[in-house]
C-alpha cells in the first residue's frame, strides 16, 4: 500500500490552511464605531465580574455608549449620581462607591469616560475598580486610535 | 508520636481558611449601608445617609439598582 510522506501531509496542510485564515474576519483591518468598541467594553466587564448585575459606559458629555438595559434611564440615574457625587466636595470625583442593603454601586470616570456599575452586595471593591479602569482605558485608547485613523 | 509533617502544613492551612471565613461572616453582618467618594488627589471621604449628599447619593444608587434589576441566574 503507498503511503504519503509525513513531509508533503504537513505542506499540503499548510497550503490549504492559509485560505481558511484569509477568509477570517481578523485577517482584513475592520473599523470598530464607538458603539461596537464601548458594547465589547461591556461585554468585556460583565464577563470579568461576575457579581455584576448591569453596567453602563457614558462619553465626556453624558450620552450612553453602551448600557446593560434602557439607556435612558441609566443615562439619567448615572447623571443624577455623578452630580450628587461632584456637589459634595470642591472637585469633580474619580471613584464612587455606595453600599446598599439591595446592592452595590461603583462609579469611575477616566480618560474621559465614564462607568457605572451595579453588584450583588459585598462585592470586592478593589477589584471591581481595577477591572472598571483597566476597560475604561482600553476603551480610551481604542477610540483615540479610530480617531486617529 | 509527633504528628507528620504535611498534618501540620494541612491544619495550618485549614486554620486560616476558617479564620478567614469567620471574617468575612463577621464583616456580612456587620456592615452597614456606606457611601465613600474617592478625589483624583487620593483623599476619600464617607457620607453617611442622613447627611444631605449622602441622603442624595443613596436615592440615586437606589435608581440605579432599580435599573440594573436582578442578576439573571446562571
Amino acid at each position: 500500500m503507498a503511503q504519503t510522506t509525513t513531509t508533503v501531509i504537513q505542506e499540503a496542510r499548510a497550503r490549504d490552511t492559509v485560505g481558511i485564515f484569509t477568509h477570517m474576519a481578523d485577517a482584513a483591518a475592520t473599523e470598530v464605531a464607538p458603539g461596537d468598541a464601548a458594547e465589547a467594553a461591556l461585554a468585556f466587564l460583565t464577563e470579568m465580574s461576575p457579581d455584576l448585575r448591569g453596567a453602563a459606559i457614558l462619553g465626556s458629555d453624558g450620552t450612553v455608549l453602551a448600557a446593560a438595559g434602557d439607556r435612558d434611564r441609566w443615562r439619567e440615574d448615572a447623571a443624577v449620581l455623578l452630580a450628587a457625587a461632584d456637589g459634595a466636595g470642591p472637585e469633580p470625583i474619580e471613584q464612587v462607591h455606595v453600599a446598599t442593603e439591595q446592592g452595590e454601586v461603583f462609579a469611575l470616570r477616566h480618560a474621559g469616560l465614564a462607568v457605572v456599575a451595579v453588584t450583588e452586595r459585598f462585592a470586592l471593591a478593589s477589584l471591581l475598580f481595577f477591572d472598571m479602569r483597566s476597560v475604561l482605558r482600553d476603551l480610551a485608547a481604542t477610540l483615540a486610535a479610530e480617531g486617529e485613523g | 508520636m509527633p504528628p507528620k509533617p504535611h498534618r501540620i502544613l494541612l491544619d495550618r492551612v485549614s486554620g486560616y481558611a476558617d479564620e478567614a471565613a469567620a471574617y468575612m461572616r463577621r464583616r456580612r453582618i456587620s456592615r452597614r449601608p456606606f457611601a465613600r467618594l474617592y478625589y483624583p488627589n487620593g483623599r476619600a471621604g464617607d457620607h453617611a445617609d442622613d447627611s444631605a449628599v449622602g441622603a442624595e447619593l443613596f436615592v440615586a444608587a437606589g435608581r440605579l439598582i432599580e435599573v440594573a434589576g436582578r442578576r439573571p441566574k446562571a
